[in-house]
């Protein structure tokens, strides 16, 4: 038996059990999340096509199945989603910039027995896939955030209607200082967990300080770390904003019908 | 009234010179690693003039199209006893850039000089690395200032977790390396303590709501660990190609089964910190709340939180491998080889961390309902 398929088995089964329908299509979501990697991964074997383009589709599809699958098409939702997006525009170009400056394309030293044998000339840029992989990494983190403080603002605003728009930015702002916290946990130690086997190799083979600041490996690693943090910190002001606009918006539209 | 003034003028005086002192610290940081190339013994050079000398276009032996571009780069040694001279360099890239680089103006590069030039006017050497320590240092700052502004005294408190965090971990392993070499799993799971302890008090401070969050996440990753143990022990790691499993120095399967133990762990946090402070939260607004209420609003955030924070834990393990997954294929990897080779560990720890947040959410719950209890009783 595959050690893969027992360990999504007893994920399914707990899921259900625990989550009864939303459970289900949480399972169903991530299955869904790995077929739009698996597309994305085609597209970008194309060497004609532009990776960060791709990428953004790709985030859309994501953003997507998360927002509008599991928790239907409402203003919370859509809301949720626009200001995911716009902070992975932002992102994107900010990692562009940086990873041109820090070229941390394709493989390090410390991976050269695992491309040995392959052929390296393969006329896909490199830099523009290592800019998604950062993306895709922390889009799952960036909803979260997104969400939360949507609902948290709708769910306000509906028991409290007179708040003033201040207030308003304010508590959301407070629910995403919450957030950050966690999720930015969440994420370091994801990444941790990953990369022990990097670290140990660093101190087995007694790098420097020098060397492991200055090594390709190390400085990317760094820079999906850091990047998921702005990411999550980008999208709470970000969201904030645009569901005070919102929810006043249409309270004053509703005041003068 | 007075005394509201003047505590808010004290409290912004904190603040503005808390924020004078790190922009003061970030910028002689940056000033310190822009002109630090004494501190290293690597030579380093800067370049200061590229030439492209020849392109060819070629194909593999599988059809793929890539440009091979050869530059010459004359750049100016900046540490040494060659610091000042100039130094001739070859260096050949793809467009691709899967291990290779086009070099400008301005970079800076460790280099190794040709030790028959070397007390000639003119060297010649090769590229080793390229200087980064700037730019890591550029985004560490961007880092702390989006958290600082954004988040406050929460980002302050989550940039102080991440760095503690970081240095015990640092520390335990060379515990690790150099003392404990049979161990590993022990090491970790001590971290694992230390973490949450470290991170949830930070996060939410000393309170009955933290205790409880700790226990249940405790609990939590350790029965997550034995679940993937046990899954691993009855299909004999049938599945898993360790094989690809890269920066090996260490026995792979303890290293892998650690790496699982401490990537699960945060994730497993926010599930038990997310459930124990909504649940007392419900508890002081209303202290006759009723167990059962309890447990239904629990599992609901449960079901709610339970699909974004498997997703988080998804992307963030899955996205890793899409690099090598595209060398494969485009070396005309048969897929079924190329997704088992590089992404069989992946799935599985973000299977495995799933399995943790799911069986998280009855454990937070009841381990909080129990914190609740004996508070109830102590009234």
């Amino acid at each position: 038996m595959n050690v893969i398929v027992v360990l999504a088995t007893v994920l399914f089964i707990s899921m259900t059990l625990i989550g009864g329908k939303k459970g289900v299509r949480s399972f169903i979501s991530l299955f869904l999340n790995f077929g739009v990697l698996f597309f994305m991964l085609f597209f970008m074997m194309d060497p004609a096509v532009n990776p960060i383009v791709i990428t953004f589709i790709a985030s859309t599809l994501v953003g997507c199945i998360g927002l509008f699958f599991i928790n239907k098409v409402n203003s919370k939702t859509v809301i949720a989603f626009i200001s995911t997006m716009i902070v992975i525009g932002f992102l994107l170009f900010f990692i562009v910039f940086i990873s041109e400056k820090l070229m941390i394309q394709g493989f390090g030293e410390e991976e050269t027995e695992a491309i040995a044998g392959l052929s390296l000339y393969i006329g896909v840029d490199f830099m523009k896939i290592g800019a998604s992989v950062i993306i895709i990494s922390t889009i799952g983190a960036i909803m979260d955030v997104a969400i939360s403080i949507a609902s948290s603002m709708h769910e306000i605003f509906k028991h409290n209607p007179l708040i003033s728009k201040k207030e308003l930015v304010a508590s959301g702002l407070s629910v995403g200082r919450d957030i950050l916290g966690s999720d930015t946990n969440t994420l370091f130690f994801a990444f941790f967990g990953g990369y022990l086997a990097l670290l140990l190799w660093f101190k087995d083979l007694s790098y420097s300080i020098g060397e492991i600041v200055n090594s390709k490996v190390f400085s990317s690693e760094m820079l999906l770390i850091l990047c998921a943090g702005i990411g999550i910190a980008l999208v709470i002001p970000i969201a904030t904003w645009i569901n005070a606009y919102y929810l006043i918006k249409t309270k004053e539209r509703s005041e003068e019908l | 009234m007075n005394g509201i003034v003047k505590k808010v003028r004290k409290c912004t005086t904190h603040v503005v010179l808390f924020y004078s002192i790190l922009t003061a610290c970030c910028i002689t940081s940056i000033l310190f690693v822009s002109y630090n190339y004494s501190f290293y013994d690597r030579p380093i050079a800067k370049v200061i003039q590229t030439t492209l000398e020849d392109t060819t276009k070629m194909a593999d032996m599988h059809n793929n199209e890539d440009h091979l571009f050869t530059q010459r780069i004359v750049a100016i040694m900046q540490n040494g006893p060659e610091k000042g001279q100039r130094i001739h360099i070859t260096n050949k890239y793809s467009s691709s850039g899967a291990y290779d680089q086009e070099y400008r103006i301005g970079n800076e590069l460790f280099v190794s000089i040709n030790p028959i030039t070397t007390n000639t006017t003119n060297l010649t050497g090769i590229i080793i690395e390229v200087k980064r320590d700037k730019y890591v240092l550029f985004i560490a700052w961007t880092f702390i200032f989006a958290l600082l502004i954004i988040g406050r005294k929460k980002g302050l408190f989550s940039i102080l977790s991440f760095a503690i965090n970081v240095l015990l971990l640092s520390f335990a392993l060379d515990l690790y390396v150099n003392h404990f070499p049979s161990s590993l799993l022990l090491i970790t799971s001590v971290c694992i303590l230390l973490f949450t302890a470290i991170s949830l008090l930070l996060v939410s401070g000393f309170n009955k709501k933290t205790y409880a969050a700790i226990v249940a996440t405790l609990i939590g990753t350790f029965t997550s660990l034995a679940v993937a143990y046990f899954v691993i022990w009855v299909t004999s790691g049938n599945g898993l190609r360790y094989e690809e499993m890269q920066f090996l120095t260490r026995p792979y399967h303890s290293v892998f089964m650690a790496g699982l133990f401490i990537g699960s762990l945060g994730a497993i946090m926010d599930v038990a910190i997310t459930i124990s402070s909504s649940l007392f939260a419900l508890y002081e607004r209303n202290p006759h709340i009723s167990h059962k209420a309890l447990r239904a609003s629990g599992m609901d955030i449960g079901k709610d939180i339970m699909g974004t924070i498997t997703s988080i834990l998804f992307f963030a393990y899955i996205s890793g491998s899409i690099p090598m997954l595209i060398l494969y294929l485009k070396n005309a990897s048969p897929l079924g080889f190329a997704f088992s080779m590089n992404l069989s560990l992946e799935v599985a720890r973000a299977l495995a961390g799933g399995i943790g947040i799911v069986l998280t959410i009855p454990i937070a719950l009841h381990t909080t309902l129990f914190f609740i209890k004996r508070k109830q009783a102590g009234l």
